[in-house]
């Protein structure tokens, strides 16, 4: 492995994909089987990945360099930051449980996991890609695997297959049915997914062609870009161009966190998504947003972000509060789930919003815990609504006595997902709100409240799933029995428990990451963090323009390495 | 003027490939009077061969620099020109090859149908060397003559009569234009090879580089020049469509580049602003249409429309490196084009419709022809990593360089409404339930185009340099281009354009 770790995870689900190409649809053994090893692979490196990051080293590993197109300044220029380590490991992760929660899937096996595996490798080629051509390329090759997937193996409600429209066509086959808000078919939610994320993606792809056009460096290379782009005090229409470009690539990029008002997309296609769909979708897809932002505005414009990011501090309690409470009064499970994730992403952007060492590291470990706790739900969701063919919440209920493992996998992931102590999404929230609290206190006390909302909609929705009176319905429900259907939903479990006792490699991987961003951004050193105690990372931060030296943050971190005592 | 017409024997080596195919036109012509049971396939073979032999000269002339200009300027052959040529008899050959089980339909004339094709093909060759105003009216007919016959060769069929018509009468109105264009312009200056020509901005010159711009606009079916395109798409022959749809569009685009790089070089300023317009009509108006379309001919044909406006982008951005930009998006635009449009003849074949709606559970009937016409819909639209994301990328970075913003902003917001039309064909593909869920068999020959244009689309779309590092040669002669706008035009406000 060693230095070309990147490229096995990144090309591991790419060789999956072609070989299954190869492979006969009536052999689904082999089909599962092709998916479990190159997902195991791209899983095994990704591990490797995140224990071998370095964080005293800190700055981009394991980078790989290929010249693209000359003309074009392109280059496949792949590397991790501590920020981008912990995400590859979660996109893996999810990928790989992902197979496994689609195990039963009958209808075309074949061509789910080759568009599941796309699906995944492009994500996470996002998440280590430092040319901004690529971030692009990847980010919008995994939209259209969305598209497939949710069109061909999702599901709608009975009903609307009989709509018609004015002309009497079916309204499934009319070609205004986009125009058909409010219907709840698998169509309509693939379409708008894609469109409007593909409507936004457009919006970011021109503020990258923007930071190329005035960088003038003929590149797209972030790396380069960040160091010597001179974006600031170009006067435009009344403003300048760095908050134009910066706009464009926040908004762009926000429409897949989703950051309210742009979330509208979302709950849709995660209702109609099939359930690995759904976990990567909202694990990993939506995480796509919050990283591209860090990647391109915070790296490249960083001062424009000081200035700028008290908009997503406004929007982000927007996104708690409303996504919290349709969730309350949804009645759809996966509907509950997928607003419960657009809430909990607006967490992650008030973290981004405090812009200090703490809120920031809380978010991406949020995003991190977030991605196993939503993992879980969607998974379990997926498994009741194959036993059941219902997501009526109001139908369901008492499945506990048929499914008690199911039932409680639930618990636990509530408990994630609400962030008990324990659970990696703990420390991720107790870090955001300690963050935050300098800057934002009206937004903390939001987003506390938002965790007592959370905790309702869990709890009823657990209550409606799984306790009071069953549904003699579904009576023949049976449990996750097999170690197939088991092995999944365990694994998020201990990931998520297992960060949540010993987040001291994550916390210091993502400080790596965080630490040089913050610094440039906001010229503050971090505390008990200068000169000697960080070795190679200090000396790089200490050659940042440090402004104004009497910054120096004062809110104390509970996770700072000295204060638990471990030798750098 | 004069004409030396002394043609020596190293001259004539540069007319070789349109010799070599002129003869092997008259053997396939001699082969079908001579052998009238000889079955239509093997004369599609013989033409193909021919055609690939003539690939082969112009590769060999590619790579070995072969270069030079004949009849007082009238041919030149450069390294744009061998481009354009090997992009025009490459597609022949595959246009050939989607017909060889179509061409079974029509009920006379099936040899002829092969030495049309080839001739058009052999007109759009000189189009490719045109280097004065006559030359370009003479191979621009010539070329089209071959089209007016083979739009209407469906004898029986209405749809494919009105087309020719149509096609014929607003042919030999664009064909009046051209030549009323071209006396203005040759009264004005007195010359007629572009690169003598330095016109000065005389109303005489103006309105004929209008009009000869029309007559291309035409050719290529840009708006508001595009009347023709959708009712003749959807009536000829498809494999005629096929054609249609991409070697005339390149044989125009090589006259448009020689017209304003050369001759029109001093106007820069005045025919940025034109394609600017002609560009975001092309792009938006066919784009909207093209929802509406319920067949799958005219909606490839309304996209082709908005490719054109794409293309345009290019050519307005007026640099080498939008000039790069289109070479390249033509070859991305070729193998999507030629690949989706083989599918359409193999379905109609198979099930005997074009309707969209009759593709329906396409994907469970046939999986291959459905990925590929998957594959191809999304090269089109642009998405990554096929080549038409790469092509239109190319396109937007050499228009952003220009500070065309307005324009680009314009090409973005296409690409989302394309998407919603070429979705809505996956849709019916991937989504619906067929309606007769018998699989769909396809020929041999049809294969073997699908996989050339999937080849093309992936290979071009995960690793662009090759063809990148091509057609930044084929265009070296514009190296020096910098236009009047560099001196003219103050430092371009941003979003002023």
């Amino acid at each position: 492995m060693g230095e070309h770790v990147l490229l096995y995870i990144l090309f591991a689900p790419f060789v999956g994909a072609l070989a299954l190409i190869m492979v006969s649809n009536r052999q689904p053994m082999l089909v599962r089987g092709i998916a479990v090893g190159s997902t195991f692979v791209s899983l095994v490196a990704s591990v490797y990945l995140f224990y071998a990051y370095d964080p005293v080293k800190g700055g981009f590993q394991f980078v790989q360099k290929f010249e693209w197109s000359r003309q074009l300044g392109i280059s496949l220029h792949l590397g991790v930051d501590g920020i981008g380590t912990p995400l590859v490991l979660a996109s893996s992760i999810l990928l790989f449980t992902g197979v496994f929660v689609s195990w039963h899937i009958k209808d075309r096996t074949k061509e789910f996991y080759i568009w599941l595996l796309i699906l995944a490798a492009a994500t996470i080629g996002v998440f280590m890609s430092l040319d901004l051509f690529f971030l692009y390329f990847f980010y919008e090759m995994s939209v259209i695997p969305m598209y497939l997937l949710l069109g061909m193996w999702g599901s709608h409600t009975k009903k609307y297959l009989e709509m018609t429209d004015q002309e009497g066509l079916k309204l499934r086959d009319s070609v205004g049915f986009i125009f058909n808000f409010g219907s709840n078919s698998k169509e309509y939610a693939a379409m708008k997914l894609v469109l409007f994320l593909s409507a936004f993606a457009v919006a970011a792809l021109m503020g990258i062609l923007l930071i190329y056009k005035y960088s003038g460096l003929d590149t797209f290379d972030i790396l380069v870009l960040r160091e010597q782009a001179q974006l600031m005090n170009i006067p435009v229409l009344g403003t300048t161009l760095d908050k134009i470009i910066w706009v464009l690539v926040f908004f762009g990029f926000a429409s897949i966190a989703p950051l309210w008002p742009l979330h509208s997309w979302s709950p849709v296609g995660h209702a109609a998504a099939p359930a690995a769909t759904s976990m990567l979708h909202a694990g990993v897809l939506m995480k796509l947003g919050h990283f591209s932002i860090i990647r391109v505005a915070f790296e490249i414009l960083p001062e424009t972000t000081r200035e700028m990011m008290p908009i997503a501090a406004v929007l982000c309690i927007f996104s708690i509060i409303y996504g919290g409470f349709v969730a309350f009064y949804a009645k759809d499970t996966k509907y509950v789930i997928g607003y419960s994730s657009s809430s909990h992403m607006g967490y992650v952007f008030l973290g981004m919003a405090a812009l200090n060492y703490v809120s920031l590291s809380g978010a991406v470990i949020y995003m991190f815990a977030h991605a196993m706790a939503t993992g879980m739900l969607f998974a379990m969701a997926g498994w009741v609504y194959d036993q059941t063919h219902t997501r009526d919440l109001p139908s369901l209920g008492g499945l506990s006595n048929k499914m008690p493992f199911i039932a409680g996998c639930f618990i636990v992931g509530c408990m994630a997902s609400i962030g008990m102590p324990g659970t990696v999404n703990f420390i991720a929230e107790i870090m955001i709100i300690v963050g935050s609290w300098n800057k934002y206190p009206f937004q903390v006390i939001i987003a506390v409240l938002g965790i007592v909302l959370t905790m309702a909609y869990l709890f009823k929705m657990m209550r409606g799933l799984f306790y009071g009176p069953m549904n003699q319905k579904y009576s023949h429900a049976h449990d996750a029995v097999a170690t197939v259907d088991r092995l999944p939903l365990l694994v998020m479990i201990a990931v998520s428990v297992g960060f949540g006792i010993f987040p001291m490699h994550l916390y210091d991987v993502v400080r790596s990451g965080v630490d040089p961003l913050i610094a440039r951004i906001t010229h503050v050193v971090p505390v008990a963090q200068t000169g000697e105690e960080l070795g190679a990372r200090g000396e790089a931060m200490a050659t940042l323009p440090v402004g104004d030296a009497h910054l120096v943050e004062t809110t104390p971190s509970p996770f700072t390495p000295q204060a638990s005592g471990r030798p750098e | 003027m004069t004409f030396n017409l002394a043609i020596s024997f190293a001259d004539l080596l540069l007319l070789l490939p349109e010799i070599f195919l002129t003869c092997w036109l008259c053997v396939v012509v001699i082969v079908d009077f001579a052998c009238p049971r000889i079955p239509q396939e093997r004369l599609a073979f013989l033409s193909v061969a021919g055609l690939l032999a003539t690939l082969g000269c112009l590769a060999w002339f590619d790579l070995s620099h072969v270069s030079g200009a004949l009849f007082g300027n009238m041919f030149v052959l450069d390294r744009m020109a061998l481009f354009f040529k090997i992009f025009i008899v490459g597609a022949t050959a595959l246009v050939i090859l989607t017909s060889v089980q179509y061409v079974d339909r029509f009920a006379f004339f099936r040899g002829e149908y092969y030495v049309l094709v080839v001739m058009s093909a052999l007109g759009m060759m000189f189009m490719a060397s045109a280097n004065d105003l006559l030359s370009l009216f003479v191979s621009l007919e010539f070329s089209t003559l071959g089209f007016y016959v083979l739009v209407g060769y469906l004898r029986e069929d209405l749809g494919s009569n009105e087309a020719g018509l149509k096609f014929f009468i607003l042919g030999v109105f664009a064909a009046g234009l051209l030549a009323y264009g071209i006396s203005l312009v040759y009264g004005e200056t007195g010359k007629i090879v572009f690169s003598d020509m330095a016109p000065t901005a005389t109303s005489g010159t103006i309105i004929g580089f209008l009009l000869i711009f029309a007559a291309l606009g035409f050719k290529i079916g840009a708006v508001p020049f595009h009347s023709w395109i959708p009712d003749t798409y959807h009536g000829a022959p498809t494999p005629v469509t096929t054609f249609l749809s991409i070697a005339p569009k390149g044989a125009a685009f090589a006259i448009l580049l020689r017209i304003f790089f050369v001759a029109l070089a001093t106007f820069k300023p005045v025919w940025v602003f034109l394609l600017v317009a002609v560009s975001i009509l092309s792009m938006t108006y066919a784009n909207i249409v093209a929802i509406a379309q319920r067949n799958m001919k005219r909606l490839l044909a309304y996209s082709g429309i908005a490719q054109i406006g794409n293309l345009l982008i290019g050519l307005a951005a007026g640099t080498k490196m939008g000039n790069d930009a289109i070479l390249f998006y033509l070859l991305a635009y070729l193998f999507a084009n030629i690949g989706a449009f083989a599918i359409v003849i193999a379905v109609g074949q198979a099930i005997g419709s074009e309707e969209i709606d009759d593709y329906s559970g396409l994907n469970r009937r046939s999986p291959f022809l459905a990925f590929a016409m998957l594959l191809f819909l999304l090269s089109l639209a642009g998405v990554p990593p096929l080549a038409g994301f790469i092509g239109k990328l190319y396109i937007f970075v050499a228009a952003m360089k220009e500070g065309l913003y307005t324009l680009i902003t314009v090409g973005l917001i296409n690409i989302v409404i394309s998407m919603y039309y070429y979705l809505i064909v996956v849709k019916k593909m991937y989504i619906n339930e067929p309606i007769d869920p018998s699989p769909v068999q396809i020929s041999g020959t049809m294969k073997a185009v699908v996989y050339v244009g999937l080849a093309g689309t992936l290979v071009i779309g995960i690793y662009p340099q090759p063809v990148i590092d091509w057609v930044v040669g084929a265009t070296v002669m514009f190296a020096n281009f910098a236009g009047p706008s560099a001196v003219v035009t103050p430092p371009v406000p941003p979003f002023g354009g």
